[in-house]
């Protein structure tokens, strides 16, 4: 382990001898596993090595990056990188990396995950399961992702540190009629207490719950949000509270800092905590990552900064640098007060969303936005889920959504989907009052 | 890339008792320039190279990848890949569709070898669109450039004798721009790619682009009214029609989706065996012919033969209105009894190669656009758009126009608000009365696959007109 942290401070010191002011390097043995299914049946199962150096370096300003494999070609891939920032465009507003020593903590990823013998029992587990709950006839596809790193990092401006990320995520998405599908998924960073049978049932339980789907009413409806379509929400959130979403202009959230944005029910915090699927002992410039609360009691408390935009905030980092931008890691929403038949009991009549896809923005300052939920898509009447429904759209403004939230369970689940329950989340099922919900005409 | 490595991996894979056996091995030169205004943020400059390999044994698929260039590591992602698609235990045993060996060579010319352009040209030449809408009259408080370029070496062999090298260069740009204007504002994008050399800035005309992109958007600020929602004609310009082609005609003729083995991400499609849609069904009018064509030179989605080596050739997807063509791989043509047209393709030698667009339109038809918007009485010429989506069935759309005008008695009168169009495919394609003649194009980056596989695609047409379609 020593070598690699060594190789790594070696191609930091290269940059440094060659005139570099500031370096950092992250090298990333990273081992990635899939296996693909549809149909009940497996389709592909997949293997990906990756053995990369990331290298990031200041240059009076200039700032480049480069990515070196397996070590290979260190000095002349340094070199090159040196030359561009010479000849590289001056950011005025770049503030440095993070300096400092650190200590951190110890890692807790879960070494079985660096080579899983038999994946596909895990599939097989989530698609009985939906079985159980949607019949024989239940038709499932999704994925089961594994994903081990060792990450070294060195800093010329202090940090130097090893890191070991895991993560398992099971993602299965049920059809009991062809109109008439439910997903889950079951995501961790480890495999203790893993079960890809939740996510399977889930699946199932929805998916029967859909069938005989009816298009749905146009109008202002008061919706349940479920943890997987509120992940997606939450993820849509902690990217706008980017400090360089902020700088973008691409953010709901600019000029609003320490003002109200939510009931003060809603406290959103980004935590690479041990459980989740973005755990990390530190950011990409070696600072320790850590819990941030950016919404308190709804009032805008931060924006998530790396070294340089903190900079430029007149602020501190908050340990979310990615190489070239701060990033959340995973959003968590604090839970409520009423179980989840209590927060369903609220609604007198409404709607039940299960998932979503295709969120996109005419204006992210604004927020005007519209996103296509699928999957179970419910009526609720008097507390009770009385219709299965679809082809209905949210179109309406995510501010405005933020602000109208009126309730949280108390339960809540740890939710990542593809690129749209992205990054991870840990999600209850939440009330949000007079949502806009379009059709097609 | 060390070609003798990846002949090795296949050569290796052979020894086993595989069905089929294939070795992809990519280079891809990359940089990534990003600008805030005229503020470099970032210039990111890498090689990546790596090779998989992806096997067939007792009905199963394995595919294993690695970016270390050694025999030993050859045999390990080979040995993994063999012993993954042997645990698929399928109850349906995979194949694939027939296809013969090809032996060949391809090539994109450059005119101006990026190669040879100095990185300081690169940054300029998009630092100086910011410094052009500086001086073009409207706030422009922020614009964020993205630019790709990709110069992508591969090598492709497989076990029934196939042996392709090939190099394209593609470069492309993403450009964000807010426009602030009486206390308010308005943003757009705009998207670039062309395969080929540095020539492709010459062709783009970006600072004119963004310039006409800021002016729209101030017009939208200070002189657009919102539209009387209703039934009315809508004349698409060809970049609408272009997404309508992709969105609700490219991905839904994607055979792999139909089969479901995209039903957890990606999704379904509304036609499907048994159902109310399927080849032969009309889902639009005699007016709407739909191609996927990778064939088209210097197009971003260009290529001659797709990433299972299979010569790739133009898709009559809609023909005359009638479902004709799905878009194939080998193993999705197998399923469905026919051959593949050429239409597998992935990102990178980490990825399987799966079931893509390419470049898709709209043929183009017999009038001029003035002839489409004279014949309107009352509508809405909705020359571009902003937000869009659809559902995962492809089948309930939504586009919001950026450009828009109305239309009275087959005159433009005045810019309209983010006009709506939210309806269904088929109600879409029927509407379809007339389309111009001349055809363009537009970049775009196409999702799909777990991981997420963005492939550059055109997106196109003419200018059609709808008849009386809802217009909010």
């Amino acid at each position: 382990m020593s070598e690699i942290l060594g190789k790594t401070e070696d191609v930091v010191k290269k940059a440094k001898s060659l005139g570099a002011d500031e370096v950092i390097a992250k090298t990333t043995f990273g081992k990635y596993r899939q296996v693909r299914f549809s149909n009940n049946q497996v389709d592909i199962t997949v293997a990906w090595d990756d053995y990369v150096t990331d290298l990031a370096l200041a240059w009076k300003k200039r700032v480049v990056a480069t990515q070196i494999h397996d070590f290979h070609d260190v000095d002349q891939t340094v070199k090159r990188l040196v030359e561009l920032a010479k000849v590289s465009g001056e950011n005025p507003t770049f503030g440095g990396f993070a300096n400092g020593n650190f200590h951190y903590a110890d890692s807790q990823a879960d070494r079985r995950l660096q080579s899983l013998e038999s994946p596909t029992e895990l599939v097989f587990e989530a698609i009985d399961a939906a079985e159980k709950e949607a019949g024989s006839e239940v038709d499932s596809g999704g994925i089961l992702s594994t994903k081990f790193e060792d990450v070294y990092l060195a800093s010329s401006e202090g940090p130097s540190g090893v890191d070991s990320r895991s993560a398992v995520e099971l993602s299965i998405r049920a059809f009991s009629e062809r109109e008439a599908s439910g997903h889950g998924v079951e995501c961790s960073s480890t495999l203790k207490d893993f079960k890809p049978s939740r996510a399977g049932s889930k699946a199932g339980e929805i998916a029967k719950l859909a069938k005989n789907p009816k298009i749905g009413e146009e109008g202002a409806y008061d919706v349940i949000f479920d943890p997987l379509i509120f992940g997606s929400m939450l993820g849509v959130w902690g990217g706008m509270a980017s400090a360089f979403s902020i700088m973008i202009q691409m953010s709901i959230f600019v000029d609003k800092l320490g003002k109200k944005v939510a009931p003060e029910i809603v406290t959103l915090t980004d935590n690479p905590a041990a459980y989740s699927m973005s755990q990390r002992v530190f950011d990409d410039e070696g600072v320790p990552a850590r819990e941030n609360v950016f919404i308190d009691h709804g009032i805008l408390k931060t924006y998530l900064h790396n070294a340089s935009t903190a900079r430029a905030f007149k602020t501190k980092t908050t340990g979310n640098a990615g190489l070239i931008a701060p990033n959340p890691w995973n959003v968590e929403m604090a839970p409520g007060t009423m179980s989840k038949d209590e927060l369903f009991k609220e609604v007198n009549r409404g709607l039940y969303l299960t998932n979503t896809w295709y969120t996109r923005f005419q204006n992210y300052l604004r927020g005007d936005f519209s996103t296509i939920p699928r999957d179970g898509i419910f009526l609720i009447e008097k507390g009770e889920i009385k219709k299965s429904l679809k082809d209905l759209r949210i179109s309406d403004n995510i501010l405005s959504m933020l602000g109208n939230i009126a309730g949280l369970s108390k339960e809540r689940q740890h939710v990542h989907w593809w690129i749209e329950a992205d990054p991870p989340s840990l999600s209850p099922y939440v009330l949000i009052k007079n949502v806009h919900m379009t059709k097609s005409k | 890339m060390d070609e003798e490595i990846a002949d090795y991996a296949l050569e290796y894979s052979q020894s086993k008792k595989v069905d089929y056996a294939e070795v992809r091995a990519h280079s891809q030169v990359q940089e990534r320039i990003i600008l805030r205004n005229e503020i470099l943020e970032a210039y990111v400059s890498a090689v990546d190279t790596g090779f998989c390999v992806r096997i067939m044994a007792n009905g199963g698929i394995g595919f294993a990848s690695t970016n270390r260039w050694s025999k030993e590591e050859a045999r390990a992602i080979v040995d993994l890949a063999f012993k993954y698609a042997k645990a698929a235990k399928r109850k349906d045993k995979l194949v694939f569709a027939e296809e013969k060996g090809i032996k060949t060579k391809w090539t994109v010319e450059q005119k101006k070898k990026i190669e040879n352009i100095a990185p300081e040209e690169k940054i300029s030449a998009f630092a100086d669109i910011n410094k052009s809408l500086a001086s073009c009259g409207v706030k422009v408080p922020a614009l964020i450039s993205q630019v790709f370029i990709d110069l992508i070496t591969k090598y492709f062999a497989n076990s029934e004798g196939s042996k392709i090298s090939s190099f394209v260069p593609k470069i492309g740009a993403y450009l964000n721009i807010t426009v602030a204007e009486q206390g308010k504002t308005e943003q757009a994008y705009e998207q670039f790619g062309y395969s080929g050399g540095w020539e492709a800035l010459g062709i783009w005309k970006i600072q004119d682009r963004m310039i006409h992109n800021a002016m729209v958007l101030r017009d939208v600020i200070t002189k657009a009214k919102t539209v009387k929602p209703g039934e009315m004609d809508l004349v698409c310009g060809s970049e609408v029609t272009g997404i309508a082609a992709h969105e609700s005609c490219g991905h839904p003729m994607e055979a792999d989706r139909i089969l479901g083995r995209e039903m957890s991400q990606a999704g379904r499609s509304f036609i499907y065996k048994g159902g109310d849609y399927w080849l032969g069904t009309r889902i639009g009018s005699k007016a709407v012919t739909v191609v996927d064509d990778p064939t088209i030179e210097h197009s971003y989605g260009y290529y001659p033969y797709d990433d299972e080596g299979v010569k790739a050739r133009p898709r009559f997807l809609y023909k005359e209105g009638i479902i004709n063509e799905f878009l194939q791989n080998r193993e999705s043509a197998a399923k469905l009894g026919t051959r593949s047209n050429g239409s597998s393709r992935s990102v990178n030698y980490d990825r399987e190669a799966i079931v893509r667009m390419a470049n898709t339109f709209v043929a183009p038809g017999e009038f001029t656009e003035e002839e489409l918007i004279e014949d309107v009485k009352q509508g809405v010429f909705m020359k571009s758009f902003t937000e869009w989506n659809i559902d995962d069935k492809r089948f309930n759309q939504r586009y919001v126009g950026k450009e828009a005008y109305l239309i009275k008695d087959g005159k433009l009168q005045y810019p309209v608000a983010r006009p709506v169009i939210e309806t269904t495919t088929l109600k879409f394609w029927s509407a379809v009365d007339a389309v111009s003649k001349k055809v363009e194009f537009d970049a775009a980056t196409c999702g799909k696959g777990d991981p997420s596989q963005g492939v550059p695609v055109n997106t196109g047409g003419p200018c059609i007109r709808l008849r009386e379609v809802f217009v909010k």
